[in-house]
């Protein structure tokens, strides 16, 4: 079953149009990746599923019609955007963060199983957990923001260049520990990558995007296979 | 507020939950001091206006005044993160309200009702107009209002007494009471004031407060948590509306008097100083900071009026060197510079076993805190 | 002489304020709520050898430059009279006098904490400028039963004695002004059409109702045409127009803000519309207002006044203003040529006090109000002929009677008829 359809989906930044017909669709526990330069319009696509950016088209979540709807409003549905570069709250610490996250769940008692399900999960962050944000290095941060991002109860997490800037151990600490998340959670992913090798680790299928539109759809073993994904994102 | 149910809910469950071990209890949790403190401070404040000289009581029932009007402020830019430049305007509002409805005779508790009322509302108003135009739009509106506010309050003479101004001696102390004015009216001060503060402290350190520091930490951040950054603004607005309204109250109480001056644009610059000054999204520091509006003008006097101007911006650079995160901070500085001092010796660390409660069991350890609630 | 300021206690107040919640023993006395002292007993600030007077007054901000006038004039006023040993009071003891001055900044909330610091240590209030920050603690001062007199403000408020037992206010109130030029134009016995133009607040209303209470029932006056602007406008160059077009020759013409003034002379000789033009004292200056605005071109600008004004030099050689000039340099600290009239004002106010002091025969609040309230036609120093301190009208304040003036290019001569 579908849990996300986006269905030509453009967008602008002011008058500057940015996505020109973007198609994807994430099935329900399914890990999708989308692939491409800098500039194709990866990030703008997540934007416009979390209703930063003003859109076009129609972006279908759970059988609701969830384009031109606020940020909170696209969160309240169970839409989590863990942004590129991260958006931690330096002032508060970790654990406080991690409530953060859970600003909207009534269920405290799980919110606490949680916090601890998320430590567990990054270990990093059980050591740093009354630091304040700011003290934590890049990928401690990445990390927090991932765990913030489920610490919401999640249907879909949206996940963007979780990789970036974290040297390559850290990078495959993270996406290790996110696959691990993938497989005992079932939420579902939609992923932003420039690592495509990294990539392929988590996610089941991915879109190749170019100036705003697909180009390529395929699962991953496909897309693996074939050269010009290799040559462009896989590093030969 | 309807936060504050909420509110006691993560606290009591926490201080319950978590199995504490007699050594892991900090000096301030300790039962007697849990609830010693809070009733010893309350027996001091009931007798305090008693025992201190009439110059005395002025002196903290104007701090009382401001105190609330920097608490307001607080609320939205120390503690949401917007910029206020405009809460000398509903002080001055409250006021107006509050000599209009005493010399029309009204209930006072009526005009009360209304001095909270119609700040709210305007507050409101304003906020929903500025604070979808986001950044430092909401800075700029508000610079407006006292800036219109004096002329508008010399212009509507009808209900202001124009550039003449509105007196209201409206609380002497009740026959019988025994009380000299000057207690009387440190009594409301401290009641009404009182109750401010508390509502105020239950609402940052509760679910709104979290909010509020989420929106002013980090907008989109807000956005994907769910929380609408727009609605917190200007709930957070309004509220200071509100509490500046409330202080407008006050001040007729205290002062007794509003003219188009109260609220000159120079004063909500004193207030937003007096904010910094006293500690940014702190509670204890906007007590401070009501402190140093009222207690540093007649410091200064007393050096040398001619220069009272040069002195105030003096002290003012002083405590900001000294003292960045503002007055509250003293004590941490203090306690910091005492700990550097012992150290090599085993000092009180913060408790490595994380609880759950953490957040608030380390409340005096961590210089955040206070400010962001237990979030 | 250094100037006297309550530096040890006002310090104690801040401390004490500082460490309040720590219940210090300073309780269980009623210190500071004396009840009512016996018949005859000395009111506060005044021993058998010195009185002292308190003053809250802005010293910063935007009106600390007249603020500190006010201060000033009084200072040097008392400081060569203490040097000379002090001044005889009705009571035969000779008393120096003393001021305790406290910056307000034009805050009513601060002047009203400045009095409630003062009231217990000062004989009486006076002198301080500003109608909202006497306002502020005007009905805590009647409650005090504490002198607030001789103050710097046009609201005639402080002037009704019924309303005011404890006021007086000394300068010459807005009616009092438009009174006057009202007076000479109904007195010149010609033909005159009038436009006015005022502020919309009780100051172009106070100059207005004075103007009009003048000319009222004479014939040879008529006003053709009248309008208001607001505080806040930038321009009135629209009711400029619309005046000119009414034919009027006179122009009486009651804004106190700077700029619109000179906007305001300059547009009408766009117009060529040269009406006589009044305008109100605080806005009539040469250097400021007339010169920039292109005043020669009108038949006559008038204003008012009662101050010798000390930079001119019809009064260079005057006796009152040479020492004046010196003791507000050697007692007042006022370095330079005051700016202000405020300053030759505060002078004025430590003559008339010294007039009240002379009359008292009791060491009490209550009589110095009775001997201050009976000055008649008191030519105070520098005090321009035909004007005087009276204080026995009801309603008036201290100095009620001023001359018109006309403009002569540089300075203002005192004219006794119209043209």
């Amino acid at each position: 079953m579908t849990l996300l359809e986006l269905e030509d989906v453009t967008a602008f930044y002011e008058s500057v149009q940015v996505l020109d017909g973007v198609s994807l669709s994430v099935p329900d526990q399914g890990a999708v990746g989308i692939l491409g330069a800098n500039g194709a319009g990866k990030t703008t696509t997540l934007r416009a599923i979390s209703g930063t950016v003003r859109t076009g088209g129609r972006i279908v979540f759970d059988g609701k019609d969830i384009r031109g709807m606020r940020p909170d409003q696209v969160a309240a549905l169970g839409i989590a955007h863990v942004p590129e570069g991260r958006g931690t709250l330096g002032d508060l610490t970790v654990r406080d963060n991690l409530r953060v996250g859970a600003y909207l769940r009534k269920d405290r008692k799980a919110v606490d199983t949680d916090i601890e399900y998320c430590l567990d999960l990054f270990p990093n962050l059980q050591d740093r957990i009354t630091s304040n944000a700011s003290a934590l290095s890049g990928g401690e941060q990445q990390m927090l923001a991932v765990a913030r991002g489920i610490m919401s109860k999640p249907r879909l997490l949206l996940l963007d260049e979780a990789s970036l800037g974290l040297a390559p151990s850290t990078a495959r600490n993270v996406y290790d520990a996110i696959h691990r998340l993938r497989t005992e959670s079932g939420i579902a992913m939609l992923v932003v990558e420039q690592n495509a090798n990294l990539a392929f680790t988590l996610v089941d299928s991915a879109t190749v995007l170019e100036t705003g539109r697909n180009v390529l759809t395929g699962t991953s073993a496909e897309l693996r296979g074939m050269d010009e994904i290799r040559r462009a994102y896989l590093g030969g | 507020m309807a936060s504050s149910s909420k509110t006691s809910g993560p606290a009591a469950s926490a201080s319950t939950s978590s199995a504490p071990s007699s050594s892991a209890l900090s000096f301030k949790q300790r039962p007697w001091v849990r609830w010693g403190a809070p009733l010893l401070l309350l027996v001091g404040l009931a007798v305090l206006p008693l025992v201190m000289t009439e110059s005395t009581n002025d002196t903290l029932a104007r701090i009382g005044v401001f105190a609330v009007a920097v608490l307001g402020l607080n609320v939205v830019m120390g503690y949401t993160g917007q910029v206020s430049l405009g809460q000398i305007f509903f002080l001055g509002l409250g006021a107006y309200v509050t000599a209009y409805g005493v010399s029309q005779e009204w209930n006072i508790v009526l005009v009360f009702a209304l001095t909270c009322l119609i700040p709210a509302v305007a507050g409101l108003v304003v906020a929903l107009a500025a604070a979808r135009l986001g950044g430092l739009a909401i800075a700029m509106v508000t610079v407006a209002l006292p800036i219109v506010g004096v002329p508008l309050a010399k212009r509507l003479s009808d209900y202001t007494g124009g550039s003449q101004g509105l007196s209201a001696r409206f609380v002497e102390a009740p026959e019988g009471s025994g009380l000299y004015d000057d207690q009387w009216q440190l009594y409301i001060v401290l009641v009404v004031g009182g109750i401010v503060f508390l509502l105020t402290s239950l609402l940052v350190r509760g679910k709104y407060g979290r909010a509020f520091a989420i929106v002013k930490g980090n907008e989109n951040v807000a956005s994907s948590m769910g929380i609408s950054p727009y609605r917190y603004k200007v709930l957070a607005f309004t509220i200071a509306s509100l509490i500046g309204g409330v202080s407008g109250f006050l001040y007729m109480v205290v002062v007794q008097y509003t003219s188009p001056e109260t609220m000159s644009f120079g004063h909500s610059i004193e207030l937003l100083v007096a904010m910094v000054i006293g500690g940014a999204g702190s509670i204890v520091g906007s007590i401070l900071g009501g402190a140093f509006y009222v207690v540093v003008p007649d410091i200064t006097n007393a050096i040398d009026p001619s220069l009272t101007a040069l002195l105030q911006g003096a002290l003012l650079l002083a405590v900001l060197f000294v003292l960045p995160g503002g007055l509250v901070s003293l004590p941490r500085a203090v306690m910091r510079g005492l700990r550097r001092s012992t150290a090599g010796r085993g000092s009180a660390a913060p408790p490595t076993t994380p609880s759950p409660t953490a957040g608030s069991g380390s409340a005096t350890e961590n210089p955040e805190t206070e400010r962001q609630g237990h979030v | 002489m250094n100037r006297h300021f309550r530096s040890r206690r006002a310090v104690g107040i801040a401390a004490a304020s500082a460490l309040a919640l720590t219940l210090t023993a300073c309780g269980g006395n009623d210190a500071g709520r004396g009840g009512d002292a016996a018949e005859g007993a000395p009111s506060p600030g005044i021993t058998d050898d010195s009185v002292t007077l308190g003053i809250t007054t802005p010293l910063s901000g935007a009106t600390a430059g007249p603020g500190t006038c006010t201060v000033a004039g009084i200072q040097a006023y008392f400081g060569a009279k203490n040097a000379e040993g002090g001044v005889e009071f009705g009571d035969g003891q000779t008393r120096t006098v003393e001021i305790e001055a406290l910056d307000d900044g034009y805050d009513p909330q601060q002047a009203a904490a400045n009095y409630d610091q003062l009231k217990n240590d000062v004989f009486a209030m006076t002198a301080g400028l500003g109608t909202p920050t006497n306002r502020a603690w005007r009905d805590a001062a009647i409650a005090d039963e504490v002198p607030q007199v001789l103050i710097m403000t046009g609201d005639p408020l402080f002037s009704d004695t019924e309303q005011s037992p404890w006021q007086l206010g000394f300068v010459p109130i807005y009616q009092n002004e438009g009174e006057a030029f009202g007076e000479l134009l109904a007195e010149s016995g010609e033909e005159h059409k009038v436009a006015i133009l005022s502020q919309n607040d009780d100051y172009g209303e106070g100059y207005v109702e004075g103007f009009k209470s003048a000319v009222e029932g004479a014939d040879n006056i008529e006003i053709v045409e009248e309008l208001t602007y607001e505080a806040t406008d930038t321009s009135v160059d629209a009711q400029i127009t619309e005046l000119a077009n009414s034919g009027a020759d006179v122009f009486f013409n009651a804004m106190s803000i700077t700029p619109l003034v000179i906007s305001a002379l300059q547009k009408a000789q766009q117009l060529n519309w040269l009406p006589s033009w009044f305008l109100p004292s605080n806005t009539s200056s040469p250097g400021a207002i007339l010169q920039p605005g292109g005043a020669e071109a009108f038949p006559g600008i008038y204003s008012v006044s009662f101050a010798k004004a000390p930079q001119s030099p019809a009064f260079a050689e005057d006796e009152d203003v040479q020492a004046y000039l010196a003791a507000l340099k050697e007692y007042g600290d006022y370095q330079d040529p005051p700016a202000f009239p405020h300053c030759q004002w505060s002078w004025m106010v430590g003559a008339t006090l010294d007039q009240a002091f002379q009359e008292m025969t009791e060491p009490t609040r209550e009589n110095f109000m009775e001997a201050l309230r009976s000055i008649e036609g008191y030519q105070a120093p520098l005090m321009l002929e035909g004007t005087s301190v009276t204080t026995t009208e009801d309603n008036q304040p201290a100095v009620s009677t001023v001359n018109v003036q006309k403009y002569n290019g540089q300075g203002y001569d005192t004219v006794e008829s119209f043209g």
